[in-house]
């Protein structure tokens, strides 16, 4: 990972300094020009590329409150990270939930686990679990805790920036070489074995995949809004799309619009960086929703007519 | 029973798919019983038989999702696991489970997912992919529809979307589950005519399930009626009427066979 950040910043940062003039507002140009702030800014875009990409696999395969779940361990890992005195509990963070799933993955598999609820009942369990080995410990909800609760976007350092480039990177690299496959398993898991699609791997790899963005994740909106960044862009983006294909590249329209957006808002008003993010990106959502339930109604109301 | 060879009688080679006196338990119940029977190359075997009668089952078992508690199942001499069975069967699930209606996807996307093998997989290029799922959605005729999304099709259309992708994968053995529920009359019968067209012109050998009597006794060259075991094997023209059926299933009452017909 060594300054793989770093060499992003280096690539990157030159170009968003001279788009920063161009940039509205008082605070926000400074999130182009001012490396302290165009960390944030990088990590958001980069996180947000991946997740949308992950979100519609997850879409399609019904499982919209998983991220929502691996967050929750991610949390418990986090905790219990900090009464063992870590200095990056992070990396619990992402050993817990790559373990946890994995054993998601093969329950699913053997058949012992189906279904929505029980993977919540599952993941709750794992969190309820760092909650209480955190005030065995001694620990106490900190700041430091409440941090990977609501997210911490401003506080990005440059080895949390590695971190996530060598995951957002990596999970890029991954689903581009099993997109076909991925897609197969998700359709019709039968046929693809049939064809000789390795059913499993490509499952297993998928759910490491969104266990490790998860955790990158849990450090741009926190916790209780991974799901925001996860499933929310490529939501819309179902409403609209017609293909998988315009899914994908609409959902990055969305997610993008909604980062760039949310961090307008929350510099110029702020506010936190995750939560606002979150917030735009369900207003997208609103506001697409609403149009296109609209324009249906007059379509109708068209075809009534001749 | 015995079961009835159909065509001409040549070598074992000829035999695609031979199931040999399994015996399948599900969840503690027993489903099958004893199965038995054998397919060639080239036939359309018609697999009829009332509610939880086993033959989903059996086609899971064929296909190696559930493995069998007695006997053994080989397709081409291979056990159903083989990899060097992929791409050789066509897997079409059924009508009302393969598609969730809230997933956006082209027919052409579809299409395209039974060009995708475990070696070409990771590939970038498409490596005349494109020509084959070309010609797979000119078979079932749905060129008009390609590029729409496949939650917009009509039951039929989306029926023929799910046979062209495995198509697509070039099989030569396509096992169906219920593709006739939920169609309307017209789409089921374009639905038969491609089928045989399948058998007939591109040498495809079929086994497909379906509650529809009528249906299978018009296009299926043999019929084998199963309930827990097989109770008929043998030419659709010879299928017993539903007095004989009766019989064979060991019970008197017919009304529960038109029941089976009408749903």
């Amino acid at each position: 990972m060594m300054g793989l950040g770093d060499a992003i910043m280096a690539l990157v940062g030159p170009i968003l300094e001279m788009i920063a003039p161009l940039m509205p507002g008082d605070i926000f140009p400074y999130f182009f020009s001012w490396d302290y702030f165009q960390r944030p800014l990088i990590a958001a875009v980069m996180v947000t590329i991946v997740a949308g990409i992950l979100g519609c696999y997850l879409l399609i395969q019904h499982l919209a409150l998983m991220g929502d779940g691996l967050a929750h361990v991610a949390f418990g890992g986090v905790a219990i990270g900090i009464v063992l005195g870590a200095t990056a509990p992070v990396s619990y963070a992402l050993v817990f939930s790559i373990a946890a799933s994995i054993l998601i993955h093969e329950m699913q598999y053997r058949e012992m686990l189906t279904g929505d609820a029980s993977i919540a009942i599952f993941l709750t369990g794992m969190l309820a679990l760092g909650l209480v080995v955190l005030r065995l410990g001694g620990g106490a909800i900190t700041t430091d805790i409440e941090a990977y609760l609501f997210g911490s976007l401003y506080m990005i350092n440059e080895s949390d920036l590695d971190l996530i480039s060598f995951v957002c990177i990596g999970s890029v690299i991954v689903l581009a070489f099993i997109r076909n496959g991925l897609l197969a398993c998700a359709i019709d898991p039968v046929s693809a074995r049939v064809q000789g699609i390795p059913v499993r791997t490509i499952g297993l790899m998928f759910s490491v995949t969104t266990a490790a963005v998860v955790v990158v994740m849990v450090q741009v909106v926190g916790t209780l809004l991974v799901t925001a960044l996860l499933v929310t862009p490529a939501a819309t983006a179902q409403l609209i799309s017609r293909s998988f294909r315009q899914c994908i590249l609409w959902t990055q329209a969305f997610g993008f619009s909604s980062v760039i957006l949310g961090i307008y808002f929350s510099a110029e008003y702020d506010t936190g960086g995750g939560s606002m993010i979150a917030l735009v990106a369900a207003i997208i959502f609103a506001v697409v929703a609403i149009s296109k339930v609209t324009i249906n109604a007059f379509i109708k109301a068209d075809d009534n007519l001749n | 029973m015995e079961s009835v060879v159909v065509g001409d009688i040549n070598s074992e080679n000829d035999v695609i798919l031979n199931v040999n006196k399994i015996s399948v338990k599900r969840s503690g119940k027993q489903v099958l019983k004893d199965v038995d029977f054998k397919i060639k190359r080239g036939e359309f075997v018609g697999l009829v038989g009332p509610n939880g009668s086993g033959k989903s089952t059996l086609l899971l078992t064929i296909l190696g999702e559930l493995t069998s508690q007695q006997g053994s199942v080989s397709i081409y001499g291979l056990q159903p696991t083989s990899n060097r069975l992929y791409g050789k069967i066509g897997w079409v699930a059924q009508a009302a489970s393969n598609l969730p209606k809230d997933i956006r996807i082209t027919v052409r996307e579809l299409v395209r997912l039974g060009t995708v093998n475990g070696k070409n997989m990771f590939r970038f290029s498409d490596g005349g992919r494109r020509k084959r799922v070309n010609k797979a959605i000119k078979m079932v005729g749905l060129e008009d529809e390609q590029y729409t999304d496949v939650a917009r099709l009509s039951g039929g259309q989306r029926q023929r979307a799910v046979i062209a992708r495995a198509l697509a994968s070039e099989c030569e053995f396509i096992l169906l589950d219920e593709p006739l529920v939920g169609i309307d009359r017209e789409a089921r019968n374009t639905l038969l005519k491609l089928l045989d067209n399948l058998c007939h012109e591109g040498g495809k050998t079929i086994l497909m399930v379906s509650h529809d009597l009528a249906a299978m006794r018009q296009t299926a060259h043999r019929m084998i009626f199963l309930e827990q075991t097989i109770k008929f094997d043998g030419m659709s023209n010879e299928f017993p009427d539903l007095v004989k059926l009766a019989k064979l299933r060991g019970i008197g009452n017919v009304h529960s066979i038109y029941d089976m017909e009408e749903e």
